[in-house]
Formats: structure tokens, C-alpha cells, sequence
């Protein structure tokens, strides 16, 4: 699975993308795994938006196995 | 171009205007969203505005929704990526309308839905050389 930082979430990350294997995970478990070590990363994904495939992700519990693309969207700043 | 979306150039505020107008509309409100000098008490010199690949399509999804309030004869914006200095347009919004309360509301509830509806990120730069992304922890 593709995973893909924007704008602060990037800085946050120190990389625009990176691929994770997916099979079996949950967007729970990936938000651990991406925030073990990192705590500005953690603080961001906190109040970030996930879109995976480009629908929107409700809950921590939903499965990724099937997800090829994560956009992670900081709280948006347009205007 | 004189048509909603996402640009990457200085965005033509009269030939958007000229666009939008009709003679079916009494009222034409204009509306410049524009980088100042100052944010939160910090001196502001530039912002750069990032957006994700979807904010294109949401725009135009924005734009065709307010257009079909009651009394909007036409509804254009354009909102800039890319680095812009103080005083750059960073989102310009044309509404023409039969009557002006109408033009005045759709407007203003347009600007509120970008704020809250739009994949658009900014980066600040700041007077010390430092820069911080606004909203983001």
C-alpha cells in the first residue's frame, strides 16, 4: 500500500511517500506502527483526515488488506 | 482561463468579473481572499499553498452546488497554488445574482465551504526565515 503525506503531515513524516505492507492491518494498528518514534507525526495524524482509495476512513478498525493508496490529509488551510 | 478551478498562475480578477455577469443579474460580489502581513502575531512574508490532487474536482462540485441557489445567475472561483507574497490573491470567488442579498449570502457561505471543504494546505513563511503549516499541530 501506497501511502501518501501532504503538506505538514509530509514535514511531520520526513518523506512524501512510502509503500507499507498492508495485509492484515488496521488503519488502528498503522496508526501505531507510524507514530512508534515519531510524535510530531503522532500529534498530526491525531487531527489528520485518511482517505483510502479516496474514501474517507470512519474508524480505527477498519481493515487495510485491500487499500493500495493512503492519502493522510492534514486539518485543511485553504482560503 | 475564466473558469472555476485550481491555478497556478496569477488569477484574473476582471476577466473572471466580466465572466460571471449577466443581464439577468442585478448584483455582482466579488470576493479576494488575500495573504496578509501579519498572522497571530508573527510578521508574514509569503505562503505557499498546497494542494491534493482532489481539489480541482472539489471546487467544481462547490461551484455547481451554490450555483443552483435560488436567484444565482453565476458563481466562478479560482483558488491559487504555488508561492504567493503579501498581498497575492490567494482565492478570488464572483457570484452574480438577480438581487444583491442573494449575491451577499451565496458568497459568503461559498467562502465558509472552502475553508471547510477544500484539500488546500498552507505553508507560512515567516519574517524570522522559519515557516509553520496553518492548522497543523
Amino acid at each position: 500500500m501506497l501511502i501518501r503525506y501532504f503538506a505538514g503531515a509530509a514535514d511531520a513524516a520526513g518523506h512524501e511517500n512510502e509503500t507499507v505492507d498492508a495485509a492484515g492491518m488496521t488503519v488502528g494498528s498503522l496508526r501505531s506502527r507510524l507514530t512508534d518514534g515519531n510524535e510530531q507525526l503522532g500529534k498530526v495524524l491525531a487531527v489528520a483526515a485518511l482517505l483510502a482509495d479516496g474514501a474517507r476512513v470512519e474508524s480505527d478498525d477498519d481493515d487495510l488488506s485491500d487499500v493500495s493508496q493512503l492519502d493522510i490529509l492534514p486539518p485543511f488551510a485553504g482560503g | 482561463m475564466t473558469e472555476s478551478g485550481i491555478v497556478d498562475v496569477d488569477i484574473d480578477i476582471a476577466a473572471l468579473t466580466d465572466a460571471v455577469s449577466s443581464q439577468e443579474a442585478g448584483a455582482v460580489v466579488t470576493f479576494n481572499g488575500v495573504v496578509r502581513l501579519h498572522d497571530h502575531g508573527k510578521a508574514v512574508t509569503g505562503i505557499e499553498y498546497v494542494g491534493h490532487p482532489s481539489a480541482d474536482e472539489t471546487l467544481h462540485a462547490g461551484v455547481a452546488e451554490f450555483a443552483g441557489r435560488e436567484g444565482i445567475h453565476g458563481i466562478i472561483a479560482q483558488h491559487r497554488v504555488g508561492y504567493l507574497g503579501i498581498g497575492g490573491v490567494a482565492l478570488f470567488v464572483a457570484v452574480a445574482a438577480t438581487h444583491r442579498g442573494q449575491a451577499f449570502s451565496c458568497i459568503s457561505d461559498f467562502v465558509d465551504w472552502v475553508k471547510g471543504n477544500m484539500p488546500i494546505w498552507k505553508k507560512q513563511f515567516l519574517e524570522d526565515g522559519s515557516y509553520e503549516w496553518s492548522e497543523c499541530p
